[in-house]
């Protein structure tokens, strides 16, 4: 029987039901381990002058060591793409809490009060917080980049094809970040080793990037760093590039004091300090005709990047890669920049930017229906990616969408969710209603799968087979949740036609696997499972041969023939022989090889064939194929108080044959509620200072079981095309979380009921504030209904709702 | 009188000093190292610290009322201190290992693949448990947990990373029939007997030369009172769902602590002469348990309130004397013209709730006094009451702003009306002149929205985390209108 297709729990379930799966803080304390805290910059800009404090400090009893950057023994600076971030604070400060100081200690309280001693004397500068003062003062990271579909270079034809087309619409679109808030906050642990080497485990989706990071703060060999990650409590993106200042200082400390020393950031902390989703701004102007075809775009995206390039150029890239979302455009432009700012820098999340080029394209469809006074749903249809039809198949950077089935899921997903019918009933609904508006989006995505930076796109797995015939097996890859272990799990276990239980995922360490990607971009499965299968294949080869020459009867007249070889059901045979007594079990089989002197291990490796994309040019195939999907959502506002009910939601997706249909049914749901908390209730507020205000969940509302849709539909449909990666699946992490768009665009379409053709700009998310306060906006001065005063409320002059505006950043 | 903390956890009896005593419940469950295998609990997670994510649900035990069971609530252990847990049963993911294997509800969670990361596996295990003691406890006959009743159940319980579906589909899977309960994995006569001893003896650890730190858990009015004026520094604690999330912000260090939450004589919760009177140590979710058919409007905001977690423990006085402006309970305690009971060694007074409230966060308290009662004169028949708590999320949230509209009708004619807002100014306050307005006309849109428009005239909020000013005050108004609207739609006077 096969493993792969079957809804398998989580390999580690029983241990998270109870409580025995651990996590860093989890880990038993070792001998004479040291807990780390650090000092942060109190102010988002401006110099350190002086540090107060630091002989005090040092004389606390119970503190081990006291560093600075001068500790560091390499150069100060890292980052993923362009290396401008300092580990720890020299001389400029670029936001709050950027760590200056770092401490280990005995005890907690210990370093607790030695942080209370040192005192950061700075000289504070006016911090750039918001986009709009970034462009004023032209504070940028990397170019600005361009995206010019073919023939839409030249700019007269570009503006030529604006001019033709008989209705434009333009305007400012803005969306705000999101905290990825993993349930486990950043955390590692450093263990110094023999000979000045230093061992992290760290709570991390990049053990690769963490053993450079921590080799080069400590002037150390990639040799003499080990990185392991045994799992995560959630990543999200978060702890993709952001955990290895956490495993920096925790270094630091082992290898001065040579002792273990651990950090676990408290929430507070986490969410202080800790990059984000990219708040974005976008200006966008539309062409299209009578029937909502799309004639020519322009799309002009800035993002808050924070303090330092993380991977805000790539996340850039990547949103300017889905401003098409599934729609083929004739003639568009794209344009991006990151602004650099005085906030945490912002790094990868579940979409990595394309959530924000989605809601912008998605955002002008909304805008093209109201113009014209059409259901947003003709929009749609009239402008999505046709398979194998010319003219409708080519994105704005060149590649050819195909094999797709984006027609199929519309039709499937209107008829299931009966979305003509409840477009009726929300007619009749707000007709009649003075109190409450309904909304109703039917929207989509088509995401990109492979990094868009080439070299990532490899991974290597090793594949240990034991002499009674169990498995370990080993990649880069890491678990953080999303069940890439069980997924590898039942690849391998087919492979060698076990049942599962014989397989085992071990932790991911350097030690073992190396030179590795992040686990990120949805790909962990197809990289790190197609490396596993690599590496299955060649132990099978050699089982093969020799299983040839050991199961060959002459009598019989079977000479060795490994093409007969079958590794299947726990047995290893040939198959030509149907005597039972000539298979043999598979581990039986195992320890007569190994006395044979085969080898049972293997290495493999895999690079995703046929990616390319030049970075200058804007053109090329940076995609190995597309995760498609769409989802019907339907919400109800509160016109009195902006309050917002998410009533129903229906999705159906494309992710190919699906290894674990539990496990990406769970990546589904749970990613498109993630989404749905971005556009809702996620709201990152900072103050004049530049200080986050929502540092916890009493004060960032993530959704809440009870913000569940009543009625919530998840589906797959079957895709014969899609003839590509590992076992015929797709990539599931990140795709599913723009599905949570349809809940922004649901309410966006109730206010637009209430707006009654009167054009307006909803910001994401949208809160209650939000939705209340545009509602507010929208509702006429004079009194609609002869002598009933407006529902809304006095009619405010709109300087409410750009002082709300200002609070986000 | 006793000097130590005692306290069992999952079976095992531990008796603690003033170190432990003061600690949060989830670090001493998490950092010490516990018998019988010397292991450190660590299958209670932290995530927050605030009480708001529920992966450090545990569950209390305490025996019930006549000492012959022992009746399990979850709580969330990050905010709760170990002093509060004398006289209790603590029960850890841990403890759960008694069933042999894998309860149903840690299969079904297996199963339905209710986990992801599993970071807040072992809250939802602990919640789901808690919603099933709930049945036993109850005798229900029950034979699957309700889909309304699961989610409000686990709205203290936060995931990131499933979305909830399955975790919902899980605890609908669950058997109430053969769930396994708390009674049948520790039946010990000898702690039931032991926690029904413990609960009439107070607690005094006194502080020492070298250590001023003092923890008292007292079993009587009178103790409680005693403690009160030997210790004038030492903060009462209650439930400790403000005081904890304090603690863990810094904000607090606990030096001398009185618990009030053990004093029988302040748990009384009952109906006298037309008022309801709650002993200030009933807690939340004892309380909706009396009002839930008498004030349903009182009923649907404390379905909202907090989590299941922060009902079982946080107290009716916490919430009055932790004196928020957004505390949920007091526009409505305003508008029925509550009075609290105050007591002390020198005497009981009486204070009009009105008067209590005093500035931003100033009550008329003095250091010797308690909340002993809260007494709240139930509306006559005549009275439509209205309450609105507006916050970002619908559950688990604190308000931005809160309401309580009481309005005495003749007909369609208001005859009296009065309005208490929160979220809009130091302290929550009533609305003469918005009174006023509606007083003496008839119940429609326009005499609302009238008085929407003078309220907003009235008060000042303030911009911060939870909403701008402007956004305030249009809800204030607004409140009106939509008081109006629901009124009108329960009472079946026509919307125009
Ligand atoms: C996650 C979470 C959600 C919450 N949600 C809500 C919500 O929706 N609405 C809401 O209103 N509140 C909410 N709260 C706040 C809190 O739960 C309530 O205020 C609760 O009623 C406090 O009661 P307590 O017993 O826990 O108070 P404690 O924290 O024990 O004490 C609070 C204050 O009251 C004092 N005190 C306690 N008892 C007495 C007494 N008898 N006499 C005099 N003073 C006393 C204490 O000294 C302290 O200053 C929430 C809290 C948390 C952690
Ligand atoms: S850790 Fe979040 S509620 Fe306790
Ligand atoms: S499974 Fe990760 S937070 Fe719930």
């Amino acid at each position: 029987m096969p493993e792969v297709g079957n809804a398998i729990p989580h390999e580690s379930a029983a241990g998270h039901v109870t409580g025995t799966a651990a996590y860093l803080d989890d880990l038993p304390r070792r001998e004479r381990e040291l807990c780390v805290v650090f000092v942060g910059s109190p102010v988002a800009a401006g110099r350190l002058k002086q540090i107060k404090g630091l002989d005090a400090a040092k004389a606390t009893p119970g503190v081990r060591c006291v560093l600075t950057h001068k500790d560091l023994r390499g150069p100060n600076n890292f980052g993923p793409i362009l290396s401008d971030e300092p580990f720890l604070v020299e001389d400029e400060l670029s936001y709050i809490g950027q760590p200056v100081v770092v401490i280990g200690a005995d005890t907690s309280e210990a370093a607790v009060e030695a942080r209370g001693l040192i005192e950061l004397v700075c000289r504070e500068a006016k911090p750039i917080l918001t986009i709009d003062e970034a462009i004023a003062r032209e504070s940028f990271i990397g170019p600005h980049r361009h995206m010019f579909s073919p023939g839409s270079e030249d700019d007269q034809l570009f503006q030529a094809a604006f001019d033709k087309a008989p209705h434009t619409i333009a305007g400012r679109f803005r969306s705000n970040g999101q905290e990825q808030f993993y349930f486990e906050t950043q955390a590692a642990l450093a263990e110094p080793c023999e000979e000045g080497a230093v061992r992290v485990i760290s709570s991390t989706q990049n053990p690769t990037e963490t053993q450079v990071v921590v080799a080069e703060a400590l002037g150390l060999g990639m040799h003499q760093v080990v990185c392991e990650c045994p799992r995560m409590g959630g990543g999200f993106g978060g702890k993709e590039t952001q955990s290895a200042l956490t495993a920096v200082m925790v270094s630091m400390v082992a290898t001065t004091t040579g002792r273990p020393a651990r950090l676990v950031l408290s929430r507070a902390v986490d969410m202080a300090i800790t990059g984000k989703r990219h708040q974005y701004q976008c200006d966008y102007r539309i062409g299209f005709d009578a029937a909502g075809r799309i004639l020519a775009a322009e799309f002009a995206f800035h993002s808050n990047g924070g303090a330092f390039a993380d991977l805000s150029t790539a996340v850039l890239e990547r949103t300017m890669l889905h401003a098409d979302n599934a729609y083929s455009i004739p003639v568009m432009r794209v344009t991006g920049q990151v602004c650099r700012t005085n906030l945490p820098p912002n790094t990868a999340f579940r979409g990595f930017g394309g959530p924000q080029g989605i809601a912008a394209i998605e955002n002008g469809i909304e805008q093209v229906a109201a113009q014209l006074g059409i259901d947003p749903l003709t929009v749609r249809k009239a402008n999505l990616y046709q398979d194998g039809v010319a003219g409708r198949q080519q994105t704005h950077y060149g590649q050819i969408v195909r094999d797709h089935v984006l027609d199929e899921i519309f039709e499937q997903l209107a008829e299931s969710s009966q979305y003509e019918r409840r477009r009726g009933d929300i007619e009749k609904f707000n007709a009649s209603s003075a109190t409450q508006a309904k909304g109703i989006a039917l929207s989509p995505v088509k995401f990109g799968i492979s990094f868009t930076t080439k070299f990532l796109n490899q991974a290597n797995a090793l594949v240990n087979v034991y002499t009674d015939g169990t498995v370990q097996v080993s990649t880069g890859g890491t678990e953080m949740g999303q069940g890439l272990n069980t997924k590898l799990k039942q690849i391998v276990a087919d492979e060698f036609g076990l049942s599962v239980d014989r397989v085992r995922l071990m932790t991911t360490s350097t030690e073992k696997n190396n030179n590795t990607s992040p686990t990120a971009a949805s790909a962990g499965a197809d990289l790190n499972g197609a490396a596993a299968v690599n590496a299955c294949k060649k132990i099978k080869r050699r089982i093969r041969e020799y299983a040839a020459t050991l199961l060959a009867n002459v009598e019989k007249g079977f000479v060795a023939s490994p093409e007969h070889i079958r590794i299947e059901g726990g047995m290893v045979f040939d198959d030509r022989d149907l005597d039972p007594r000539a298979r043999l079990e598979f581990g039986e089989f195992c320890g007569i090889a190994r006395r044979d002197r085969i080898d049972l291990g293997a290495r493999g490796f895999f690079a995703t064939p046929g990616v390319d994309y030049n970075r200058e040019t804007g053109r090329g195939n940076p995609f190995f194929y597309y995760t498609t999907g769409a989802a019907v959502a339907e919400v109800t506002i509160d016109r009195l108080t902006g309050e917002l009910v998410f009533d129903r939601a229906d999705l159906l997706m494309d992710v190919g044959k699906m290894i674990n249909p539990g496990i990406d049914r769970g990546q589904v749901i749970g990613g498109f509620m993630q989404g749905v908390g971005w556009v809702t209730n996620e709201e990152l507020l900072f103050d004049d200072s530049g200080r986050l205000l929502s540092t916890g969940p009493t004060t960032y509302k993530i959704p809440n079981i009870t913000d569940l849709p009543g009625t919530f539909h998840v589906d797959f449909i079957a895709n014969t095309k899609h003839v590509k990666n590992v076992r015929l699946s797709k990539a599931v992490g990140e795709p599913p979380l723009m599905l949570g768009l349809a809940v922004w665009l649901a309410a966006r379409d109730a206010v637009a009921a209430v707006a009654g053709g009167k054009p307006f700009e909803l910001a994401l998310p949208a809160t209650g504030e939000e939705l209340l306060m545009t509602l507010t906006k929208l509702s006429v001065p004079s009194e609609p209904r002869g002598t009933k005063p407006s529902v809304n409320g006095a009619p405010t002059n709109g300087a409410g709702a750009s002082k709300s505006a200002a609070r986000r950043r | 009188m006793r000097d130590s903390i005692v306290l069992y956890v999952n079976g095992t009896r531990r008796e603690v000093g003033v170190d432990a005593a003061l600690q949060t419940l989830s670090d001493y469950l998490r950092l010490c190292y516990h018998p019988p295998d010397d292991e450190r609990l660590t299958g209670t997670k932290i995530a927050c610290s605030e009480g708001d994510c529920g992966a450090c649900t545990v569950l209390m035990g305490t025996p019930n009322e006549s000492g012959t069971s022992i009746e399990y609530q979850s709580v969330d252990s990050c905010i709760a201190f170990v002093f509060q847990m004398d006289g209790c049963h603590v029960v850890t993911v841990e403890g759960l290992r008694n069933a042999g294997g894998l309860t149903g509800i840690q299969q079904a969670m297996v199963d339905c693949h209710g986990s992801q990361c599993g970071f807040c596996t072992p809250g939802f295990v602990m919640a789901m448990h808690s919603m099933v003691e709930e049945h036993h406890q109850q005798g229900s006959q029950a034979s699957h947990l309700e889909e309304d009743e699961i989610r409000l159940g686990l709205s203290g319980n936060l995931c990131r990373c499933t979305g909830y579906l399955q975790i919902l589909q899980a605890a609908t899977a669950v058997d109430l029939k053969t769930a396994v309960a708390m009674e049948q994995l520790f039946e010990s006569q000898a702690m039931l007997e032991e926690l029904v001893r413990l609960s009439r003896s107070s607690v005094c650890i006194k502080p020492t030369k070298g250590d001023p730190r003092a923890v008292a858990v007292p079993r009587s009015l009178p103790d409680l009172l005693q403690f009160r004026t030997d210790y004038p520094n030492a903060r009462l604690v209650a439930g400790a769902t403000d005081v904890g999330v304090q603690y863990n912000h810094g904000r607090y260090e606990p030096q001398q602590v009185i618990a009030t939450s053990k004093v029988p004589e302040m748990q009384t919760l009952g109906i006298e002469d037309g008022e309801l009177v709650c002993g200030g140590a009933a807690t939340w979710s004892e309380v909706d348990k009396v009002i839930a058919d008498r004030l349903p409007e009182l009923h649907q905001v404390l379905l909202r309130f907090g989590s299941p977690q922060v009902r079982h423990l946080g107290t009716i006085a916490g919430n009055l004397a932790n004196a928020s402006p957004i505390a949920d309970s007091i526009p409505f305690l305003f508008v029925a013209e509550s009075s609290l009971i105050l007591a002390s060694r020198r005497g009981r007074r009486e204070v009009p709730i009105c008067d209590f409230y005093q500035g931003y966060k100033q009550v008329d308290l003095a250091g010797d006094e308690v909340i002993e009662s809260v007494r709240t004169p139930l509306p006559p028949g005549e009275v439509a009451i209205k309450l609105y708590k507006i916050s970002k999320r619908r559950d688990m949230d604190i308000s931005t702003v809160t309401a309580a509209f009481w309005l005495e009708l003749d007909g369609e004619q208001i005859t009296e009306a009065r309005v208490a807002v929160g979220g809009v100014g130091p302290t929550v306050v009533r609305l003469p002149q918005a009174e006023d307005s509606l007083a003496g006309k008839p119940l429609a849109l326009a005499t609302l929205a009238q008085a929407g428009r003078i309220a907003r005239g009235l008060v000042q909020p303030i911009s911060d985390v939870r909403g701008s000013a402007d956004y305030r005050s249009q809800l204030i108004e607004n409140l009106f209108a939509k008081c109006y609207y629901d009124l009108s739609s329960t009472l079946s006077v026509p919307v125009s």
